[in-house]
């Protein structure tokens, strides 16, 4: 969809599915900007922030959170048929991230939670499946939580357009770039050899190895990555149970082991 | 037979999904339910097996609101477990970290989901040109918040730096001075807070419920003590006790369990107005003053003056921060660094407790031999609070329909209710 050659402003509706609303909140935390941000759209439809109800017509769909129940798909679904753009934000959208760790036995670990039966309020669970795995998505904003910068440069791209291509490159560069030094030399598992680049390595520069939010990089050499923790001293094990903080219903983790 | 029936599918400006069912019937209430309908995530189950290190990190998905809270819960249970002490130092970092997320809160609530309500708008932004003033004070009152998490965590929402036994990254004394001098900027617009919230009429019901507030003597604590209260009741109980001392219990309408006291069968209240009955004598001066003046002391048993307490909070937690700044940038301010303080891998079994934004929050972790996790259990202020929110509600709506109100009426006044709760639907489920 592009709306540069229409007047009136891009239709917009923010959803929330399975998720800890921290994405949502991320775009209320860049105060300053919200209301430039917002005064380039109509935004028809944010539960989190208003009381209207969700309206039939709208341009853009913004999604965040994985999709865990039935009445989840019908409503991704329905926001595909009605919406040019599908933009899924964080990485519970992106790849189901935490929620699809607990995909493995899923219906196993809602009966140690809720006994034989979940409450009815629960709906009818499924595993936890990333957006995409249901409908087609035009745009992702990656990480736990996303950097609300970059959802307002994927929101500029919608209305007005770019060429701007998406990092596919491992977080190692970025990471290295900010002269920080490596995990590996000091016998500590990091997941920045294989995550997509794209955050500035923020983590790693406050002292704290990449988890592998943004996902696995498309890029990534798992087995490689495996020999050099092998060779720094960190159980290979380990990086493999890391991976599945963000990547377990991965098809590309399987594929790349 | 008149009867009304009054449904509210998925109450705008709360955290999370939630249904509300009303019926009256010739001037009775016979139902009046919250539904909590918040997709379950399982992260009770989606720990075990874990290594401990990357609980906090996980349990910190439960809610971007209250993550700093989960985050410090997990590692004073596993520092519970294992045996772990921090320095003082770490502890008011933590400090820090908490009430950071009690100033994120409680502005994004009273401003963004409740004043709305008062001031006859359906979202917070027609204020930004009714009232730009408040408006954007209320905004950078906000960010301020997020400015602390971020300094202090690396970021505002799910915090980075927080780890087992310490603090991955500290700033400098000359950022801890100028983050005080913002706080004190700000202290005279929480107390103008505290007096337009005290102008806004809320129906006067009295909650028949507890309440349960972490308390220490002398104190306002949020993160430092293991002691729980009933307040009402008037007994404590240590936080390892939780479950012996709560009982949660399933209902088919909410996808999260509800709570009681096991002594008394109580439900009750746990947010900004339980600590407010449980600790006003150890308000800061400033905080307290605001409080009387706008007439809440304890005991103060209407749900409604919670958007007030949480008002009268925010005042005292600007006073307190600022003195933690300003004594964390003197050299010797605090004992101890905030680098994480080595320790042994064994196994045990803990109970972390803090107050969140919303309320007590209790995570319980065993630990095997090999730093696994065996088993976890999630306690969270909402699930608590779920089962004396539908208590007040039927208060509520037997008051109004006695008085002869319009179902608009009531279902206006009944979001307002909800809202004062401030219900974060995510961590109740969990």
């Amino acid at each position: 969809m592009s709306a540069t050659n229409e007047k009136a402003p891009a239709r917009v509706v923010v959803v929330g599915l399975a998720s800890c609303f921290g994405c949502q909140l991320q775009i209320t935390n860049i105060e300053r900007h919200l209301l430039d941000v917002l005064g380039q759209v109509d935004l028809r439809y944010w539960q989190l922030t208003s009381s209207d109800p969700m309206p039939e017509e709208f341009d853009v769909a913004v999604i965040e959170g994985a999709v865990t129940t039935e009445e989840a798909v019908r409503t991704v679904r329905e926001l595909r048929e009605r919406a040019g753009t599908v933009i899924a934000i964080g990485a519970c959208a992106v790849t189901a991230g935490i929620p699809a760790m607990a995909a493995p036995g899923f219906a196993e670990r809602a009966a140690s939670v809720y006994g034989d039966e979940a409450p009815e309020a629960c709906g009818s669970l499924r595993p936890p499946a990333p957006v995409s795995s249901v409908i087609a998505v035009d745009h992702e904003v990656r990480c736990c939580p996303i950097d609300p910068l970059d959802f307002v440069d994927t929101l500029q791209r919608v209305l007005r357009g770019s060429n701007k291509a998406v990092p596919t490159s491992t977080l190692c560069g970025e990471c290295k770039r900010n002269e920080r030094g490596c995990f590996y030399g000091r016998e500590t598992l990091c997941l920045g050899l294989v995550t997509r680049a794209g955050c500035g390595a923020r983590c790693p520069d406050l002292g704290r190895p990449c988890n592998g939010c943004a996902g696995l990089s498309p890029d990534a050499n798992v087995a490689s990555a495996r020999a050099v923790a092998a060779r720094s001293g960190v159980d290979p094990a380990r990086l493999d149970k890391a991976l599945e903080l963000f990547n377990t219903v991965d098809p590309s983790l399987a594929s790349k082991g | 037979m008149a009867v009304t029936a009054i449904s509210i599918d998925h109450i705008a400006r709360i955290e999370g999904h939630g249904n509300v069912r009303l019926v009256i019937e010739d001037g009775q209430v016979l139902t009046c339910q919250m539904e909590v309908v918040e997709p379950a995530r399982l992260f009770e189950s989606m720990v075990v097996g874990r290594p401990f290190e990357e609980v906090p990190y996980v349990a910190s998905r439960i809610c971007g609101i209250c993550s700093s809270s989960h985050v410090v819960t997990d590692l004073r249970a596993i520092e519970a477990a294992l045996g772990v002490s921090v320095t003082d130092r770490t502890a008011a970092l933590r400090e820090l970290l908490v009430y950071g997320s009690f100033l994120q809160n409680h502005a994004t609530h009273l401003f963004v989901f409740s004043a709305p309500d008062f001031l006859g708008h359906r979202s917070v932004f027609p204020l930004a040109d009714e009232n730009p003033a408040l408006f954007d004070r209320a905004l950078a009152l906000k960010a301020l918040g997020n400015e602390l998490c971020t300094a202090v965590g690396g970021r505002s929402v799910h915090p980075i730096t927080a780890v087992t036994g310490g603090f991955t990254h500290e700033l400098t004394a000359a950022e801890y001075r100028s983050l005080a001098d913002k706080m004190d900027a700000m202290a005279d617009f929480a107390v103008e807070a505290v007096d337009l919230f005290d102008g806004f009429e809320v129906p006067a019901i009295e909650t028949a419920g507890d309440m349960l507030a972490m308390v220490a003597p002398g104190r306002y604590p949020v993160c430092d003590s293991d002691t729980a209260r009933f307040v009402r009741a008037g007994y404590d109980f240590d936080c390892s006790q939780v479950e012996a001392e709560v009982e949660e219990y399933p209902v088919g309408r909410s996808a999260a369990f509800l709570a009681r006291a096991r002594r008394t069968g109580s439900p009750y209240l746990t947010a900004a107005l339980a600590r407010v009955n449980a600790s006003w004598g150890a308000l800061s001066q400033r905080a307290r003053y605001a409080a009387a003046k706008a007439g809440l002391r304890p005991p103060e048993l209407n749900p409604f003056m919670n958007n007030l307490a949480q008002a009268v909070e925010l005042v005292d937690v600007l006073d307190r921060c600022a003195g933690l700044c300003r004594r964390l940038a003197e050299p010797d301010g605090f004992e101890g660094s905030s680098e994480p303080v080595a320790f042994e891998v064994r196994a045990g079994e803990g109970v972390g407790f803090t107050e969140a934004p919303r309320g007590a929050l209790f995570h319980r972790l065993a630990i095997d031999a090999d730093g696994r996790v065996a088993r976890a259990n999630i306690l969270t202020p909402t699930a608590q609070n779920v089962a004396n929110l539908e208590a007040d509600m039927r208060l509520l709506a037997e008051k109004l329909v006695g008085e002869g109100r319009s179902e608009a009426a009531i279902r206006l006044e009944v979001e307002k209710l909800v809202r004062a709760y401030d219900p974060c639907l995510s961590c109740s489920v969990h």
